[in-house]
């Protein structure tokens, strides 16, 4: 192949899948060269998955869709070849680690592809050893991959990509299923990948900070699926920042808070916009004093603190003696020998969004599953609302505290949207009437009013989410409990739940959330819990908290590189 | 997940001559006790179970690495089993067709005949055979060598022995997804009450949910395993050939040979 010939070539595509009424992506062309590294950007339904799908041949071959225009990988046209066939010029890799894995070795996992493609033995197992030691997991051949953490099992999908000796790797959401080390840990592994220079990429992805640090290309898909911009990466994000918002495209944090820097005037609308927390650390005012007017996602009510001892004063101090609706005193959890929970105290301000955070294995879903009852704490250790969960029925505790499951399709129990609202009122002896009336009050509260007798299991993944949600707070509790409500969605779902669980907080909601995901954090909680260990390491003020970068980092979390910088340069600006 | 113990693929090799069990052919070894275990089936007697037992027993602890695991389970488990089972299925014989016998204990007006237990313990021996020769292969073979071998000797078309091994690791998904959906249904109050039927109906509402995530996880893997080219090729690479020599032969002539005598001499179905 000459090398100026493209790697992909796509001509006027139009997807159509089997279930939509209108077609995403559409009428969209482009060439993908050796050597680039090209960001898919777009609003939630613009196509982008979709397209990545046509790209190898799954569309049209393997999955119900009607496909119009060209797809050409390697100067093959993806209509009249197998998938098998393209795999050699397109490899793939998934959002989910888990449904990618079909061997028990990671070395097999790596050798599948190979296999599968008839290589004759050494050129399996030179390829496999290649793969592996690029993504730093040779030593770790003979293990089982659920051995891995998350972020190595999609180390593992990537080297599987390469190994098929694929000139181009797509990549739809590679991380959207990890936590923040597993986030580091693939793109680390993606940005050597990119360093070797022999590979072009086509990324698919919301998490764009550490996207920002070797994206050459961006592709921008509008809500219709068509193509609104293609070129470089800061020339379009740069230039077309106010098109971009306003399509619902999501952009680098740094970029994001730079935006609102200006348009307070703190930051001059001269300058460039910074696309990375470095750019934007280097255009921040050196006096600090800026920031303290309260202006960052950081810290939108309080002063950014100077001093550090302060900080751990109000950090070790009792919990405050205003009531708080969550009590927890000596909670301590064990599953079979092992206690998970040691001793934990907690206060919960009624009215607050706490978020409670920490690494793997610290305690979290333990934690919101005794609070709220799903696990029954032992007696006298919780109080949630004056009722104590260890004793309640769960008829009385559902009236207290709503619990929603990270996959909301666990919790459904009834066969249509109305039952399934109405179960917990119908549980309590509500009269009929009075059910019906506050069931269509929820539906019309969630946009569901078109589905009432629909059921649960044919909403949509939005609808789903806010029907668990109207499940959760149909009998009128003044808690709501999500644990890992985000997990696995695409950015625009969880943008979605999280404005509606700021508006419930506005109406006198209090909320407590399970997640790993601290840019969310910093951005939607009041109040943060840092676990760590199954013990409390930090609680207060999540402005507060994120000052110091110590507090999360000895908890074996990272914060977000914007809020990392953004400590830092407080820091810095403070001494 | 970390926590799984036992690892279905975890390979298994032989690590000094004594260990022959896992050297030979998964199929071999299957092929050498199958005749015997489906024959034990039909046998209603004690002598012809205890030999196989033994035979079992013989062949494990010299072909297999003696673990403390292992010697658990052959010399704790599967015997406290067969006692309960044997005394179990003693007590459960109808006494009017053992009445015959002498009596082995009398409690007030009730009696256990030596009839009674002869058979209960005929049956726990009977069970206990079966296991144990099983556990001749199912304890020195690991999942992915039993389906090389099954592709390689027994032409099992490829497309099927390796989407059942990948079909292998939605077991551990599956028993976690449960256990969520259980304690979500908890939660939600949805008890229905006690006995029998109320469980069987709340089990149907777990089945939902369930069998949608199921769906769900099997079609991206198979997406997946597409885009990796499976099915590319009538064949592909082995790189581990599981070879069927002279000595699983020579193994399944011996073991059925074995088999025929314990048979002949014993012969279980003699006429009372």
């Amino acid at each position: 192949m000459r090398s100026s010939a493209p790697l992909l070539r796509v001509r006027d595509l139009t997807l159509t899948h089997a279930d939509a009424a209108h077609p995403s992506p559409s009428d969209v062309s482009f060439d993908i060269a050796p050597g680039e590294v090209v960001l898919l950007l777009g609003p939630s339904g613009s196509g982008k998955s979709t397209l990545t799908l046509a790209l190898n041949g799954l569309i049209p071959h393997a999955l119900p869709a009607t496909m119009t225009g060209t797809v050409e990988a390697g100067g093959i046209d993806s209509a009249h070849a197998s998938t098998a066939a393209l795999s050699t010029h397109v490899a793939m890799v998934f959002q989910d680690p888990d449904a990618q894995i079909v061997t028990g070795t990671v070395y097999d996992e790596v050798a599948f592809g190979p296999e599968n493609l008839l290589l004759p033995l050494d050129e399996v197992s030179a390829r496999a050893e290649d793969a592996l030691r690029r993504v730093g997991l040779w030593q770790r051949r003979d293990e089982n991959p659920d051995r891995l953490s998350g972020g190595g099992r999609q180390r593992l999908a990537i080297a599987c990509a390469l190994a098929m000796g694929s000139p181009l790797l797509v990549l739809d959401e590679p991380t959207a299923n990890l936590d923040p080390q597993g986030i580091d840990d693939v793109y680390s592994a993606l940005a050597d990948v990119v360093a070797a220079g022999d590979r072009a990429i086509l990324l698919v992805e919301h998490n764009l900070d550490a996207a920002m640090e070797f994206v050459t290309r961006t592709i921008v898909l509008d809500q219709a699926g068509t193509v609104a911009f293609d070129g470089p990466v800061d020339e379009i994000l740069r230039g077309h920042t106010e098109e971009l918002v306003a399509m619902g495209v999501w952009l680098p944090a740094a970029t994001l808070t730079a935006r609102m820097l200006r348009e307070r005037g703190i930051l001059s609308h001269d300058a460039p916009l910074p696309l990375t927390p470095e750019e934007l650390a280097a255009a921040l005012p050196a006096g600090g004093a800026h920031l303290q007017a309260g202006s960052t996602p950081v810290s939108q009510e309080t002063a950014f603190s100077t001093d550090i001892r302060d900080l751990h004063r109000q950090l070790s101090q009792p919990p405050s003696d205003a009531r708080p609706l969550i009590r927890a005193r000596g909670l301590t959890v064990t599953r079979g020998r092992r206690e998970i929970l040691h001793s934990v105290d907690i206060d919960i301000e009624a009215g607050s969004l706490t978020a409670i955070v920490g690494a793997n294995g610290a305690g979290k879903t333990t934690l919101i599953q005794a609070l709220a009852g799903v696990v029954p704490p032992r007696k006298r250790q919780v109080d949630v609302d004056g009722l104590d969960p260890a004793t309640a029925s769960p008829r009385d505790l559902a009236a207290r505290i709503g619990f929603v499951f990270q996959n909301p399709e666990h919790q459904f129990i009834a066969h249509t949207v109305f039952d399934e609202l109405a179960h917990g009122l119908r549980l309590r002896h509500v009269s009929e009437a009075e059910t019906a009336h506050r069931v269509r009050q929820m539906l019309g509260r969630f946009g569901l009013e078109h589905k009432a007798d629909v059921h649960p299991f044919l909403l949509s993944g939005g609808e789903k989410r806010r029907l668990s949600v109207g499940t959760a707070l149909i009998t009128g509790p003044r808690v709501l409990a999500l644990d890992e409500p985000t997990f696995g969605q695409d950015r625009a779902r969880a943008a979605e739940l999280l404005a509606l669980l700021d508006a419930l907080r506005r109406e006198g909601t209090t909320i407590v959330i399970v997640t790993h995901d601290l840019q969310l954090v910093a951005e939607h909680a009041t109040h943060t819990v840092v676990l760590a260990d199954g013990r409390v390491h930090a609680t207060g003020r999540t402005d507060d908290l994120f000052r110091d970068e110590h507090v999360f980092t000895t908890a074996g979390l990272r914060l977000p590189a914007l809020q990392r910088v953004l400590a830092a340069h407080a820091g810095t600006t403070a001494s | 997940m970390s926590t799984t113990v036992v690892n279905p693929y975890a390979s298994m090799v032989a690590r000094s001559r004594r260990e022959f069990l896992y050297a030979m052919n998964p199929l071999a070894k299957v092929a050498a006790v199958a005749p015997a275990m489906i024959l034990l089936v039909f046998v209603r007697d004690l002598a012809t179970p205890a030999a196989f037992l033994v035979l079992a027993y013989a062949l494990i602890l010299v072909g297999a690495r003696l673990t403390w695991r292992l010697l658990l389970l052959l010399l704790i488990v599967i015997p406290v089993a067969m006692i309960v089972i044997g005394i179990g299925f003693s007590l459960w014989v109808d006494a009017a067709l053992v009445d015959d016998t002498a009596p082995f204990l009398r409690i007030g007006g009730w009696t256990l005949f030596t009839g009674a237990l002869e058979v209960g313990f005929a049956t726990a021996l009977r069970l206990g055979a079966i296991a144990a020769l099983a556990l001749v292969g199912g304890l020195t073979t690991s999942g992915p060598d039993l389906v090389r071998a099954s592709i390689q000797q027994l032409r099992v078309p490829y497309r099927v022995g390796y989407t059942a091994l990948a079909a292998f690791r939605f077991v551990p998904r599956f028993g976690h997804e449960l256990s969520v959906i259980r304690a979500a249904h908890r939660v939600r109050g949805h008890h229905g009450g006690r006995g029998p039927f109320a469980r069987i109906a709340r089990g149907w509402g777990y089945i939902v949910p369930l069998l949608a995530g199921a769906i769900r996880h099997a079609e991206r893997v198979a997406l997946a395993m597409d885009a990796r080219a499976f099915g590319a090729h009538p064949t592909r690479t082995e790189r581990h050939l599981v070879p069927f020599r002279t000595r699983d032969v020579v193994f399944i002539v011996l073991l059925l040979a074995a088999s025929a005598t314990i048979f002949i001499v014993l012969f279980p179905w003699q006429p009372a």
